[in-house]
């Protein structure tokens, strides 16, 4: 990628850093903007899915001889109307992708291996009879034991969920199959003599529990596949492109006869990057010759689809008594659910990673267990061994008597710094984040009764990848912009934006919509940071394409050699001997003249980024702890994010009050709890409890801007990163007030209280 | 069993249905009149995504049967703006940045719309706590509650 | 013309898979493809392997892998796991 970032000292930017309306706005606050849930086709039938009812369970066998004769049913489908796939890892190898596993998620086949795991579907003339037909299905289960808690897994007496499995990564491989699907382990320097000159070791061991994305929008799909081998799908997801490949790919199909069209979506998160209901819809379809449509309850959002892992970690810290961390070792144990695949890799990686440490052992456990497949949420992994670590720093630094801050500043790693899993760091960003919060007037205010504050830092990869966008100047001048990224948090803002900047024209002149799979070229999830920095830079690449087109048919209006016209303020201009003498040609001049210049005027950029910038942020939290309930409540919170460039900083610091509020849930209130049959007690928003409104007060995001050089608007991903240090902040708040430091997530009020009753010390 | 017969007013609108005993308003509006503007989050009540106005008063339509709604004023989203216009709450989510998805948009705009109605001046913490009942997992609730204070101060006239 | 040389680094489960757990070597080139294919030619299969399942990081600046990389004589390159997001 070769577009130059732009040095606002050089030129002033006028439209990014603005604050404008998002084009796509006015539909959303009119209720006319159409979610997956939202679309509808003649004689559509609606979808609904059987689940399992045991945690672990072999099918003995199915019977849907009852449920086909209901009428109104038009189809009953299980797993053996899915064409079997080959066992292989393919893709990367942190999140590798087995479609061997994949299309038993959506389906189960041998065993369920999870309480609602999908065990068959129908499609019917209305919900009603759709819900009947589900209750004819006779299924018989042979009950298994089962094993949920990721510590309980590791067993040697474990019930295994794979009776082949045999842990990867570990030399000489096991002889006996375990639920332990790999072991993972970063190494640098010596990390045993590093402890033993340290003047001080901090060992602690940490739980979390599993906790869901918790999107408002549950997942929800209307598919329209044919016999003669086509289809469509109207979807929610965080990436339309992938929705295709998966479902042609567990469907037997190519992937060019699948077209998805971008529904907008409800919150995502990590937890929409997978498929659920689009291929079984897609294969009811199919076979019914009508559109389907299914829509999940809450209940099957909570109990299907995947929240991230529960945890279960160790995390070891020794210094030198001036402060220096001299060594550090981590252990994580993290559920992948039913099938392999959770985030420890991202964990083990992103822990330590904020800080220059010469001796690091980091080792991760990817462990199955009766519990949904973990899907990817917000940063994913790195969350969690960050709540671990930086709980662990706090007790670090209150054992030299130290800052927590300055503690973390002096430690803090920089452009240049060795990583524990190999590369140097390649950018700033760390100090800054943690000299806001240190420089922040809240970090001096004083605190009363039952107060306590907290601060935390974390890191995040961010990612690049493939985006593709067009870009076409319409016929009276106005652009029309079209990428391939889903929109989750505004990002149609950013791109019309981004554009307008680069082609020099207003903001309002510039419309960006979300094309579909056929009408653009591959573009990756929008997730992993990736969308304002990939898909921004295939935006501005496509601009730059049609700038230089703009030039060339100037000169031809001209007559004049190409090489005198230059683009400018918005306008084609002319250098040669005649500068100044010609009027300048506008966006809207060129394009009355398009025809006789050679055609319409646009260009495509397709890009696979690199350069991307990891994330840092650094959090301060202020909690009132109740010492009759134990119930915990957040006074400030601010979160100091390098970000780059704001591009809108509305939407961006939108995205750090999210990430932190989803944070502080984490830390005090969600959880899954299950009971001893397997079965989950709080699958819906009243019993599994996210913040609300009255929970919280005003978030203070501080954009801290270290331009990336390797984007034309100097971006970094600003999406994720923000979740990462906030359990920990707030687990350092709530150590703070009451004196005992609580080693278990959630901090809910009956762990508090047991805390303060027990006396356990931080 | 055969479908009831139900009519009512709907954004101003007379308007008549057919509906199953074990409908909920919010089924009706989305799967039989096609106004999907009011979402489900969760079917329980818990979310607030579904929140209408009945004769008045903010309700989730998940817990409203449709055959409950004869001869009701129902208010929707898609009734919330007046033709060209958009109303003051709706104009200051888009200028505030008060939305990132937008699922759970609708059911705050009519549960701050239902508040405003009753309390045009209220604080904070009141907001907070009128809209505890609408969950929002994108935004953190920052900029929600500055585009209802916003709105407020402006149909007040200050 | 002389080439440069790169340090190329591999991480333990691509060396422990591939390359009988040697994990860094000195490799001449002027374009990551130059790399993966001298890897490929030591190494049959991991060619196509670092393509499709890694990441790069040349001077600890991450990439996806891509042939036409220019590299700067000296540096550093770690193929890595790939980086997914939520």
């Amino acid at each position: 990628m070769d577009a130059k970032t732009i040095n606002p000292q050089e030129k002033t930017l006028k439209v990014v850093g603005t604050r404008p309306v998002r084009p796509d706005g006015v539909p959303k606050v009119t209720g006319l903007a159409r979610y997956g849930a939202d679309f509808a086709l003649p004689g559509m039938l609606w979808g609904d899915i059987l689940r399992s009812p045991h945690a672990h369970a072999r099918i003995r066998s199915i019977d849907t001889a009852k449920a086909r004769a209901l009428p109104g049913v038009k189809a009953v489908i299980t797993a053996a109307d899915f064409p079997e796939q080959k066992y292989e890892f393919i893709g990367p190898e942190r999140v590798a992708v087995n479609f061997w596993h994949m299309t038993r998620n959506i389906m189960a086949r041998e065993k369920v291996l999870y309480e609602g795991h999908a065990v068959a579907a129908v499609a019917a003339i209305n919900k009603a009879v759709a819900s009947a037909a589900l209750r004819l299905i006779e299924v018989d289960y042979e009950p298994l034991p089962h094993v949920i808690d990721v510590d309980a897994a590791m067993r040697p007496d474990a019930p295994l969920l794979f009776e082949d499995m045999i842990t990867r990564g570990v030399e000489p491989a096991p002889d006996r199959p375990s639920n332990v699907s790999k072991r993972i382990e970063f190494k640098l320097g010596d990390p045993e003599a590093g402890f033993a000159a340290a003047d001080e070791i901090v060992e602690m061991s940490f739980k979390t529990a599993p906790v869901h994305q918790g999107y408002i929008e549950p997942h929800g799909c209307l598919a329209r596949f044919d016999a003669e081998g086509q289809g469509e799908i109207w979807a929610s997801s965080q990436g339309h492109f992938v929705v295709r490949a998966y479902v042609a790919r567990l469907l037997g199909m190519n992937i060019g006869d699948v077209l998805v069209h971008p529904a907008e979506i409800g919150g995502g998160f990590g937890g929409k990057t997978v498929i659920y209901v689009e291929p079984v819809a897609a294969l009811l379809s199919r076979k019914t010759g009508h559109p389907v449509k299914i829509v999940m309850s809450r209940e099957d959002v909570f109990k299907s689809t995947g929240p991230t892992s529960g945890s279960s970690m160790t995390v070891k810290i020794g210094v030198k008594r001036d402060g220096r961390i001299v060594a550090a070792d981590g252990v994580f144990k993290f559920q992948a659910g039913a099938f392999p695949g959770s985030p420890v890799m991202n964990a083990t990686m992103c822990g330590f990673a904020p800080y220059d440490i010469p001796n690091v052992r980091s080792v991760g456990y990817d462990v199955v267990s009766n519990r949904p497949k973990s899907a990817a949420y917000r940063a994913p992994g790195s969350p969690i061994s960050a709540y671990a670590v930086e709980s662990t720093m706090d007790a670090v630094a209150a054992k030299i008597g130290m800052d927590p801050l300055k503690f973390r500043l002096m430690n803090a790693c920089k452009s240049g710094t060795q990583t524990a899993w190999g590369p140097k760091h390649a950018h700033d960003g760390c100090a800054e984040t943690i000299k806001a919060v240190l420089d922040h007037p809240a970090y001096a205010a004083p605190l009363g009764k039952n107060q306590g504050r907290g601060v935390a830092s974390g890191f995040w990869f961010n990612n690049g990848g493939e985006s593709s966008a067009t870009v076409h100047v319409t016929e009276d001048g106005s652009v029309a912009v079209a990428t391939g990224s889903m929109d989750i948090g505004g990002s149609r803002a950013s791109m019309a934006m981004m554009a307008a900047e680069t082609l020099g024209v207003a903001y309002d002149q510039v419309r960006a919509i979300v094309a579909d799979t056929a009408s653009i070229g591959y573009t990756h999830v929008t997730g992993g940071s990736r969308v304002t920095f990939a898909t921004g830079i295939a935006v501005v690449e496509a601009c730059n394409k049609v700038i230089a087109e703009l030039c060339t048919r100037a000169a031809m209006i001209w007559n004049v050699d190409r090489g005198e016209v230059v683009w400018e303020g918005g306008c084609a201009r002319h250098t040669g001997q005649n500068a100044g003498k010609i009027e300048p040609l506008t966006l809207k001049a060129i394009a009355a003249k398009r025809a006789v210049t050679g055609g319409p005027i646009g260009a495509e950029a397709s890009v696979n980024a690199g350069g991307a910038a990891p994330g840092f942020a650094t959090e301060l939290c202020d909690v009132e702890v109740d010492p009759e309930t134990g119930s915990v409540k957040i006074l400030r919170f601010i979160v100091a994010q390098d970000v780059g460039r704001a591009i809108h900083p509305s939407y961006v610091e939108g995205q750090l009050h999210g990430g932190v509020v989803q944070g502080i849930g984490w830390a005090l209130n969600e959880e899954y709890i299950y009971d001893a049959a397997g079965h989950l007690l709080n699958a819906g928003f009243l019993d599994y409890r996210i913040p609300v409104a009255s929970d919280l007060p005003m978030i203070e995001a501080v954009l801290v801007e270290v331009p990336n050089p390797n984007h034309p608007f100097g971006v970094k991903g600003a999406g994720e990163v923000n979740i990462v240090p906030s359990m920990a902040a707030v687990a350092n708040a709530v150590n703070n007030a009451i004196g005992r430091r609580l080693t278990e997530l959630p901090m809910s009020p009956p762990k508090v209280l047991a805390a303060l009753d027990s006396g356990s010390k931080g | 069993m055969a479908k009831h017969h139900v009519t009512a007013t709907l954004n101003g609108n007379a308007v008549e249905y057919l509906c199953e005993t074990q409908q909920t308003l919010l089924d009706v509006l989305r799967d039989e009149l096609q106004l999907t503007g009011t979402k489900e989050g969760c079917g329980t009540g818990d979310c607030g995504a579904c929140s209408v106005t009945v004769d008045g008063r903010l309700v989730c339509s998940c817990l409203v049967l449709g055959v409950e709604a004869q001869g009701k004023k129902i208010e929707t989203i898609e009734g919330m703006a007046a033709g060209e216009s958009l109303h003051p709450l709706q104009r200051k989510f888009l200028e505030h940045a008060a939305l990132q998805c937008g699922v759970c948009t609708p059911g705050v705009l009519i549960a701050s719309r239902a508040l405003l109605a009753r309390n045009p001046d209220p604080t904070e913490e009141e907001v907070r706590f009128w809209l505890a009942g609408n969950l929002c997992r994108c935004t953190g609730y920052n900029k929600i509650i500055e585009a209802v204070l916003d709105a407020a101060r402006e149909m007040r006239g200050s | 013309m002389a080439q440069a040389s790169a340090r190329v680094v591999l991480i333990s489960s691509l060396s422990r898979h591939y390359t009988d757990g040697t994990k860094e070597f000195e490799i001449e080139a002027k374009t990551l493809y130059d790399v993966i294919r001298a890897l490929d030619q030591r190494y049959p299969g991991l060619g196509e392997h670092l393509e499709e399942e890694t990441s790069v990081a040349i001077d600890g600046e991450i990439y996806e892998v891509a042939y036409f990389h220019a590299l700067r004589p000296g540096c550093e390159i770690f193929f890595i796991p790939k980086i997914e997001g939520g």
